[in-house]
């Protein structure tokens, strides 16, 4: 995390583990520092797809790498425009492309953080002129609340930049074709070449032969950003990887949680390591449970098809829930530095039992009507075969065995067509041992525990729920909410997942991407129970659409003493 | 604690705590508060504890009040006073007190000075409001002056005034308060005016059990006086007797003992009542509350991770005329020998074993005796001198003519302290008072260690100790307690941010009482968590008495400190010669 604190800033040479950060280690891409990001921001001064993050120094020991830092702009005289950028929107026509993808770059580039030499692609098989590309991508262009200005002129220029070539995803004559292009367009600089997948899972491979093949970057790097899902189970997972290797080394691939890159999830790192009241909070010791939640509050609404094929569990816990968890549970990694902090997240995931089928509740919504209103069951979606039983909801017990965590529930929950949408981390602390208040407390003293929310969405929150006195003269205890984030205090919008995450690609910044050992070690411990679930045809529990879901998952929970912090009476 | 939990919770019968075990729970929450104004009189603490006070036997009755309450073994026996009047059944009590049979009287002596008029007759007034007095009761004002029932009246209602949330009826409640309250004029010496009012006050008090509290508002030459006075002529003969007595408690060690010794002489320890009410602050209160119903606080309550604690209190204003009082005793007796002692006793005071009085207190005493007396080099005092601003120019202390001229007493006192025991060892508490300072408010503030290998280091700068964790827990003016917590700022960077925003307790609309009608209702009811024991009292001025005679003896000047600045620099040499930076005066900080 502290290496993105460098990014841009004038004249660093080194990236994550440089020693001294001596002057303003951070302002990021802000437009004051327009000047002195151009042409040495550390785009160019970090090393390529070589041995990741150790230093620049190191990464000449790589393969294909030409170091883009060994050159003048090494010693802090960067060479205007000695290096360009292409992006290469894969599936441009996509719905991601459109509503993410795109906005997301041009975010990047109004903010100043994108090199000022920059191409940008949209690949896909209709046929489509540039000027067609660009009227579709201004269509959902935003500038930001704050920076209103200069908006459309920004506009304007980004989209000069923007490009498109049809093609076959797997055929190598439209990649070369593309080559063809790319090459006019960087003109003799040094060429790095990010590719992004925005496209069905089943042409992954073919994309990447074909692309890997023809259109490389010849003498920089060559990035390809692929999107879940990552296989379906352990065997389909490890053959996906198994081909992306035929082509691609591990540091080409940026497997993207998008999930990883929303504020709050880098803010959970910086709340854990960066405050000294939780270090000794943050085990077996004081935290009785810790509780990771996710809902939605519409069905698939004519869009099943894809979801069918993989159930909540793939779709969401496997990944998202659980990338959440292992940084959540992890050990204080060595560093910042992204190798240092997926060791530790892949140990932690390999602390986790294999989730049991005794341990997971599944359900799925029915139809449900409401105020004169009715709203579909999940196999009402004329998507979905009329006897799916794929899960929309699912709720789990995992189990981390190690020094840290044994015993301690994480309780899982995730789901479609709930009565609220949110994601958030409940973290509900012991009670207080020998308790002098204990009788203003009533005689559960689990309820009256200290409980720390951190909430991904809607409204990003951290906060500490404590007792306290109610003022006046009799001793009644309540408790009130610590509040320890205010967004408030930041006017600055906040950036969107995707913009993080395509800078940190293309600075090579691999802490938020998920490398392939960690995939394999997610997929083990849902594998097992994922296969049970299919070959015994287990059926989900029925919910009603908007409810807050199937009361399975109440009973899963009091199994291990727990009970959802998001579903209590007073909320 | 628990005891006060019922006290006007208005009929919240749902689990806000019941009265000690197995004790009646349901009459005690409705003692209070507008809805139980029926059944008020009947089953509330005060008439159970009198009527069994009425069993007793004088001298001992407090002690005997105290177990009637408790209900509980007879453990608690106080600095030797005869405690063996065990009740043995609370049902008993109640129907006593349904009966109506006890009152209580409270007399104000020294009735026209300022601190009755100002916090006194307007807490008695806000408590019987709220219904926290008894059915029964008369308020008796004394004092030297001549002066009729109705003028005593006249004075009283100028004070008084009705709770913002609670404005109905307000001038009926002042009417019938009014009714209750009588002036009796007498000598502070004389048994004989004391026997005068004590001949009012049966009339008052008919043939109900009577109970008697005085609360001594006088100077503390007269306290002995008035005390042998009142307790030779007018003590209650059935009820109790307790008289409540502000500070000073003495100067040193030797006047503060010989003052406790003449006290002990007309009273017992339990009658006893030290007032410090600055203990009477809601967020006093809840200190203990947050230490000990919070696990979160839990682990971090010691040297393991704090690293220093910083009890601050500063005023705006100077002595401002009238500083013949103050002169003679200076900020080091007048606030931090009492009102920070006290509350860092309880901040870093063990576990209690119960929140009963008795055992809060042991630990206090503990944490006073384990603390190393002051030494004169963890001592910097100071004095504020006149100052021009904006046209404006404020006096220096001693051109207050009340003040001499070249006196040294000071205004402004920073000290270290330390406790040497397993807890608190190495850790240093810096206490910081003073007068026309550039701000008013009172804090405690709580600075934790450093993150050991902090991963973000490189987002700090080289000093970690600036961006660590801090809890501020905010006495007055606006009672707060908030976390410094180190966030990521939002956006493409990783720049971290502390956070110093303030939780309040907005989402109570009710006001919060002042800290004078907590304590009187405490006084009444028996309740004496919030009052200081004599041992509590020696052990603080144990602390304090060496240097203060050291300053005296070797007449050494205070620093002198512009009238309305952050007072004197010598206070961060103090602080830096621990490792410390006091946590209000940051630059972050506004003014």
């Amino acid at each position: 995390m502290a290496a993105t604190g460098l990014r841009f800033r004038p004249g660093t040479v080194f990236p994550s583990r440089a020693t001294s950060p001596s002057t303003q280690p951070y302002h990021h891409c802000s437009p004051q520092r327009m000047h002195a990001a151009k042409g040495r921001c550390r785009l160019k001064a970090k090393s390529s797809n070589g041995r990741p993050q150790i230093s620049a120094s190191s990464s000449s020991s790589s393969f294909r790498d030409v170091v883009i830092d060994g050159g003048p702009s090494e010693d802090g005289a960067p060479e205007q425009g000695g290096a360009t950028v292409s992006i290469t929107v894969v599936g441009a026509s996509g719905d991601l492309a459109k509503k993410k993808i795109f906005p997301a770059l041009f975010a990047l580039f109004y903010e100043d953080c994108l090199p000022e030499h920059f191409t940008v692609f949209g690949y896909a098989r209709s046929k489509m002129s540039d000027e067609e590309l660009r009227n579709m991508i201004s269509l959902t262009l935003t500038c930001r609340i704050d920076q209103r200005e200069n908006c459309s002129d920004k506009m304007e220029q980004f989209l000069k930049r923007c490009f498109y070539q049809s093609g076959q995803y797997n055929l190598e004559e439209g990649f070369s074709e593309l080559d063809r292009k790319l090459k006019e367009k960087e003109a003799g600089k040094l060429p790095n070449r990010l590719f992004y997948l925005s496209i069905p899972p089943n042409i992954f491979v073919d994309v990447v032969r074909s692309a890997s093949r023809t259109a490389s970057s010849s003498s920089g790097w060559t990035r390809f950003i692929v999107e879940k899902p990552f296989g379906r189970d352990s065997e389909s997972s490890g053959e996906l990887t198994r081909s992306l290797k035929q082509y691609l080394d591990e540091e080409q691939i940026f497997r993207i949680d998008h999930y990883l890159g929303k504020e709050l999830v880098e803010n959970l790192s910086v709340l854990r390591f960066s405050n000294l009241v939780f270090e000794p909070l943050w085990s077996r010791n004081y935290i009785r449970n810790v509780q990771l939640i996710f809902s939605e509050d519409f069905g698939t609404e004519g869009r099943g098809g894809y979801f069918d094929n993989y159930g909540i569990i793939r779709d969401i816990m496997q990944n998202h829930l659980l990338q959440i968890l292992a940084l959540f549970a992890m050990e204080t990694p060595v560093s910042l530095a992204a190798e240092d902090i997926r060791n530790e997240k892949v140990k932690v995931l390999r602390s986790m039992r294999k989730l049991r089928l005794d341990d997971v509740v599944v359900g799925q919504y029915k139809g449900h009507s409401k105020g004169g209103k009715s709203y579909p069951a999940y196999v009402d979606d004329p998507t979905v075969p009329s006897g799916s039983i794929t899960p929309t909801f699912a709720a789990a017990a995992v189990f981390i065995d190690n020094a840290r965590w044994d015993g301690v529930p994480f309780l899982m929950k995730a789901g479609k067509a709930l009565h609220t949408r949110r994601a958030e981390i409940r973290v509900q602390f012991r009670r207080v041992p020998g308790n002098l208040y204990r009788r203003n407390i009533g005689t559960d003293l689990d309820k009256a525990t200290n409980e720390l929310v951190l909430r991904v969405q809607p409204d990003e929150a951290i906060y500490l729920k404590i007792n306290n006195k109610v003022p006046g003269l009799g001793m009644r205890l309540d408790s009130s909410e610590l509040n320890l984030l205010y967004s408030e205090r930041y006017r600055r919008e906040i950036p969107d997942a995707y913009e993080r995450l395509l800078l940190d690609a293309m600075e090579g910044e691999r802490r938020l991407f998920i490398r392939s050992d960690e995939l394999d070690a997610a997929w083990a411990i849902f594998t097992p129970v994922l296969r049970e679930l299919e070959e015994r045809r287990v059926a989900p529990e029925l919910y009603p659409y908007g409810s807050r879901g199937p009361v399975g998952a109440h009973y899963l929970a009091a199994n291990y003493n727990v009970r959802w912090g998001d579903i209590s009476s007073d909320t | 604690m628990a005891l006060s939990c019922m006290r006007c919770s208005a009929g919240a019968g749902n689990g806000a705590g019941s009265v000690r075990r197995g004790a009646p729970a349901a009459p005690s929450f409705v003692r209070c508060g507008l809805r139980g104004l029926a059944t008020a009189a009947a089953g509330c603490r005060v008439a159970a504890a009198a009527a069994a006070a009425a069993k007793g036997v004088k001298g001992a009755m407090d002690a005997g009040v105290e177990n009637a309450v408790r209900s509980v073994a007879p453990s608690k026996v106080e600095n030797g006073s005869p405690s063996e009047i065990i009740v043995d059944d609370f049902q008993d009590l109640i129907s006593l007190s349904e009966n109506d049979e006890s009152t209580v009287t409270i007399t104000v002596v020294g009735a026209s000075g300022d601190l009755a008029k100002k916090k006194i007759f307007p807490a008695l007034f806000a408590l019987y409001y709220e219904d926290c007095l008894p059915k029964h009761f008369t308020i008796f004002g004394y004092a030297r002056s001549n002066m009729t029932d109705a003028e005593l009246r006249n004075m009283v209602s100028r004070t008084l005034t009705c709770r913002i949330d609670k404005r109905e009826n307000c001038n009926e409640k002042m009417e019938e308060f009014l009714k209750r309250c009588f002036y009796h004029s007498g000598q502070y010496d004389s048994e004989e005016h004391f026997r005068d009012l004590d001949k009012k006050l049966k009339q008052h008090e008919g043939s109900r059990v009577s109970n008697r509290l005085f609360y001594l508002s006088i100077p503390p030459n007269i306290f002995l006086d008035v005390v042998k006075c009142a307790s030779i002529s007018s003590s209650s003969v059935n009820g109790w007797t307790r008289v409540i007595v502000e500070k000073p408690f003495g100067r040193d060690s030797d006047s503060s003992a010989a003052l406790t010794r003449g006290l002990k002489q007309y009273l017992v320890e339990d009658q006893i009542f030290r007032i410090d009410h600055y203990l009477g602050k809601e967020l006093v209160e809840n200190l203990s509350v947050l230490r000990f119903s919070n696990l979160v606080f839990e682990p971090l309550w010691s040297r393991q991770y704090i690293r220093n604690v910083q009890l601050i209190f500063s005023e705006d204003f100077g002595t401002e005329g009238r500083g013949g009082y103050f002169d003679r005793y200076g900020i080091i007796r007048d606030i931090m020998q009492n009102h920070l002692l006290q509350i860092l006793a309880i901040f870093a005071m063990e576990t209690p074993i119960s929140l009963e009085a008795e055992d809060i207190r042991n630990e206090k005493v503990k944490v006073l005796c384990s603390m190393k007396p002051l030494q004169l080099e963890d001592v910097v005092i100071g004095q504020y001198k006149s100052h021009t601003k904006g046209g404006t120019t404020y006096p220096a202390y001693t051109d207050d003519k009340t003040v001499p001229k070249d006196s040294l007493t000071p205004t402004f006192a920073a000290a270290a302290l330390f406790i040497n025991n397993a807890r608190w060892d190495g850790v240093p508490f810096l206490m910081k008072a003073g007068k026309a300072l550039h701000t008013k408010g009172a804090e405690i503030r709580v600075q934790f260690r450093h993150v050991p290998g902090n991963l973000y280091k490189r987002s700090f700068g080289t000093d970690l100790d600036t961006s660590t964790n801090e809890l501020v827990i905010r006495v007055q003016p606006d009672e707060a307690i908030y976390l410094k917590i180190n966030n990521k700022i939002p956006g493409l960077g990783m720049r971290l941010d502390r956070k110093t925003d303030v939780e309040t307790c907005p989402r109570y609309s009710k006001e919060i009482p002042d800290a004078y009608e907590r304590l009187l209702l405490d006084a009444i009811e028996g309740e004496r968590r919030l009052f200081i024991r004599s041992d509590e009292l020696d052990a603080a001025w144990e602390l304090f008495t060496p240097l203060l005679k050291e300053l005296e003896e070797k007449r050494i000047a205070p620093e002198l400190y512009p009238y309305g600045s952050r007072g004197p620099v010598g206070a961060h040499y103090l602080a830096a010669k621990y490792n410390v930076r006091w946590g209000d005066l940051t630059t972050e900080h506004k003014a």
